[in-house]
């Protein structure tokens, strides 16, 4: 190759001219106009129902493109979000951030935008209380719009609880298992009930169960002022020695949780009652249509819950302080959880939404494809009872480590064979280890 | 640009004009520049990663608050008093034999099969090579089906013939067992070529003057194939070596849904993924780095030892043809 002196310096400015664009093109001009034509990048996870409506509010506003990421599961999602957040860089203009993530979110709670400075007072009120307390920081700013909650209500295999001589319609079932006083003791006690009759078991793993327990009540895994609250907790302690006993008595199916056997243990019997937060509706819906199965397997929608009410997840929308359109990202959040758009998540994915009016609306109340696949439960009324009295938990730093790696493996214990005492025992072991003495 | 190199040599005696320096230099220095790349790639993606971890491995870390106080060595010596850690590199080691040798001793007696005169040779050659061609996360899905305990097809067989099903997800032993199996299923024929290619060369008329000599088709095997292939053995047990320390995919993935990587009693929990689950999950980033050096130094001593072990193998194998190529290349001076 033979180049002469000047085309190789007519080679460099070009290059030189590429780097530069190059350079241009990554740095976006701060002073956003927001009158101006901007892209605004969301980023969900799991089925949040929200898919469908950027088309509309692009309709609306004619200056705004969304770019939406959704992410396959909640825990991929949070590995992305922490990743991107230790690294300063990267996040949307919109992040959707799960409830069981605001232990570590709150840590960090500096690095979302206060969306009291884009008009959160004015709509406050459309929440209940308890959601827009828990997107509010310790400093009282809000940064957080809720999206839906998760009542938690029973769900129950009809065909199977009738096989075993047990009433088979919702209401009744509701009442055997105490009605608006139903207790742990009772649920149980009818589980036992169950066993002696088929010889099967009541629920599908000791996890789910486990976490409902933990998550109804006023304090967790830490106290309000933030202490761990864990060791000699007497509260904790009965609950697990009777999660244990019912365990023994062979109440826990041991099936792999979020796995059941690709859905099948769904439809063979395997168990008959399963924790069911508004959201994991869905989810039962398509382990049993994974599986083969359809509406005719029996699977019922009760409401009633055991040791009072309990919500399991629930997510929110945030702006993180990156975003270069805070003031159009607010706006979009704001309209994605105003009640049209909720009643239209919930009709997408069954999440029930954390609005007042929306919880309310035909639309939720009304039949679906949920409806039928549940005997035609009326969901959205049982759900919006279910949500009655659920209390707001404080979520500490090492919450999720807690549930899922402290007591993880012993919920696998005691559905394995170990009894209560030493499986306890041995998540105080992992507490110490994991959390205590990080 | 071969005539840059041509301006280089300066007439003796002048002055240099700024077109001659400029040669010079062209000369001296443009060698470094056409190598440089591979050494800026190399800082920027390799070097500097390994330092700035090190940094890291010193400090109070957290995943989301960044950088906390500076505590020397306390991460490394928490690390290495951490059971969790003994329990990785103890699975990672199991894993790795479990894998390893199997893989290997099947590998050579493939490898020696289709080194026999077979029909269709390039079917069966291509045949071993297959498992290879799928992506690790494939591979380890299908396998974790298999190996599933209430629904997989392996206990569905093993309930069918009237024995007990096996825990794989759930007791340690079982487990490693499954996931050796995943590495031996993508790597065995994989290596079966390799050594395929190695015994190959072995010359034909060796074996023809054994075999009149009265030698059976074992002992050509393990007296002529065998230290034939030496070398190329050796290659192939480095490589494994580096692959097994490192293995990832197969226990992240064999009980996906887990809420712990690697099983819920961290029962097959490899070093990478320990360091992942500490560095992603429990967010302490200083740890996490301090385990990422941990688990270099440890590879870097297992790197020596092969090194010694092969040179020590190959120098006695091949002394003399070492120091008859010694000679030839004085006489070359």
């Amino acid at each position: 190759m033979k180049l002469s002196r000047r085309t190789k310096a007519g080679a460099a400015v070009a290059a030189a001219a590429a780097l530069a664009l190059v350079a241009t093109g990554c740095s976006q001009s701060p002073a956003a106009d927001d009158d101006g034509p901007i892209t605004l990048t969301v980023t969900t996870f799991g089925t949040m129902g929200l898919d469908g409506l950027y088309a509309q509010y692009e309709k609306d506003h004619p200056n705004i493109t969304i770019k939406a990421t959704n992410i396959d599961t909640g825990g991929n999602a949070l590995t992305d979000w922490k990743t991107k957040q230790a690294a300063g860089n990267g996040l949307p203009d919109i992040q959707a951030v799960e409830e069981g993530w605001l232990g570590q979110v709150m840590g960090v709670s500096d690095s979302f935008v206060d969306l009291r400075d884009f008009g959160a007072n004015d709509i406050k009120d459309r929440w209940v209380p308890w959601k827009l307390g828990q997107a509010t920081d310790p400093k009282g700013r809000i940064i957080g719009y809720g999206t839906d909650i998760g009542p938690e209500g029973l769900c129950y295999n009809s065909k199977l609880f009738e096989a075993a001589g047990l009433p088979g319609d919702r209401a009744a079932v509701a009442e055997l298992l105490g009605g608006s006083g139903a207790t742990w003791e009772k649920f149980f006690e009818v589980g036992k009930q169950y066993h002696a009759a088929t010889g099967k078991a009541w629920y599908d793993q000791s996890g789910f169960v486990w976490n409902a327990m933990v998550n109804q009540q006023t304090e967790g895994y830490y106290t309000k002022s933030g202490e761990l609250n864990v060791k000699d907790n007497a509260t904790l302690q009965g609950l697990w020695a009777q999660l244990a006993d019912g365990a023994k008595s062979g109440l826990s199916s041991n099936q792999s949780q979020w796995d059941w056997g690709g859905g099948k243990a769904f439809t063979d019997g395997s168990f008959a009652t399963f924790m069911c937060p508004g959201w994991m509706l869905g989810v039962v819906k398509g382990q049993v249509e994974a599986a083969g199965g359809d509406g005719s397997s029996g699977w019922d929608f009760a409401d009633v819950f055991p040791g009072g009410a309990a919500n399991w997840g629930g997510s929110f929308l945030t702006v993180p302080t990156t975003s270069k359109h805070q003031k159009a990202a607010a706006e979009l959040a704001a309209w994605l959880t105003d009640v049209p758009q909720e009643v239209a998540a919930f009709q997408a994915a069954g999440t029930f939404p954390s609005v007042v009016k929306a919880q309310s609306d035909a639309g939720v109340t009304g039949s679906s494809d949920l409806t039928k696949f549940f005997n035609d439960a009326p969901v959205g009324q049982i759900l919006g009872s279910r949500a009655t009295g659920v209390v707001a938990q404080f979520k500490g730093p090492d919450d999720s480590i807690i549930q899922e790696q402290v007591f993880g493996p012993s919920v696998k214990e005691i559905d394995s064979g170990t009894d209560g005492t030493t499986a306890w025992n041995d998540a105080m072991k992992l507490l110490d280890q994991l959390v205590v003495n990080k | 640009m071969s005539t840059m190199t041509g301006r280089a040599v300066a007439p003796g005696g002048t002055r240099l004009t700024l077109r001659q320096k400029l040669g010079r230099w062209d000369v001296r220095y443009s060698p470094y520049l056409y190598v440089a790349p591979f050494f800026i790639l190399f800082g920027l993606v390799g070097l500097f990663p390994l330092a700035y971890t090190f940094v890291v491995s010193l400090n109070k870390w957290d995943l989301l608050r960044g950088p906390g106080e500076w505590i020397g060595f306390d991460n490394f010596a928490a690390e290495l008093a951490d059971p969790l850690l003994w329990n990785s590199i103890a699975n990672t080691f199991s894993i790795f034999l479990l894998s390893a040798v199997p893989q290997l001793i099947v590998a050579l007696i493939i490898a020696a099969v289709l080194d026999q005169n077979l029909r269709a040779k390039t079917f069966w050659r291509m045949s071993v090579i297959l498992p290879y061609v799928v992506t690790p996360v494939a591979v380890a899905l299908i396998f974790s089906n298999l190996f599933g305990e209430k629904y997989g097809l392996i206990n569905n067989m093993l309930q069918g013939i009237g024995l007990d099903p096996v825990l794989w997800k759930t007791e340690t032993i079982p487990g490693h067992l499954a996931i050796a199996t995943m590495v031996n299923w993508r790597w065995t024929g994989y290596n079966a070529l390799i050594l395929l290619a190695a015994m190959q060369a072995v010359p034909r008329d060796i074996y023809e003057s054994a075999a009149i000599d009265g030698a059976g088709a074992m002992r050509r095997f393990f007296s002529i194939t065998v230290p034939s292939i030496r070398p190329t053995f050796i290659f192939v047990i480095i490589t494994a070596t580096i692959g097994g320390l490192q293995i990832f995919t197969e226990p992240k993935l064999f009980d996906a849904s887990s809420s712990i990587p690697g099983g819920v009693f961290r029962q097959y929990q490899t070093t990478v993924l320990y360091l992942w689950d500490m560095a992603f999950n429990r967010g302490n980033f200083g740890k996490a780095a301090a385990i990422a050096w941990i688990l270099f130094l440890i590879i870097v001593l297992i790197g020596v030892v092969n090194f010694v072990l092969s040179r020590r193998i190959a120098s006695s194998e091949s002394t003399r043809p070492a120091r008859r190529a010694l000679r030839s290349s004085r006489g070359q001076r």
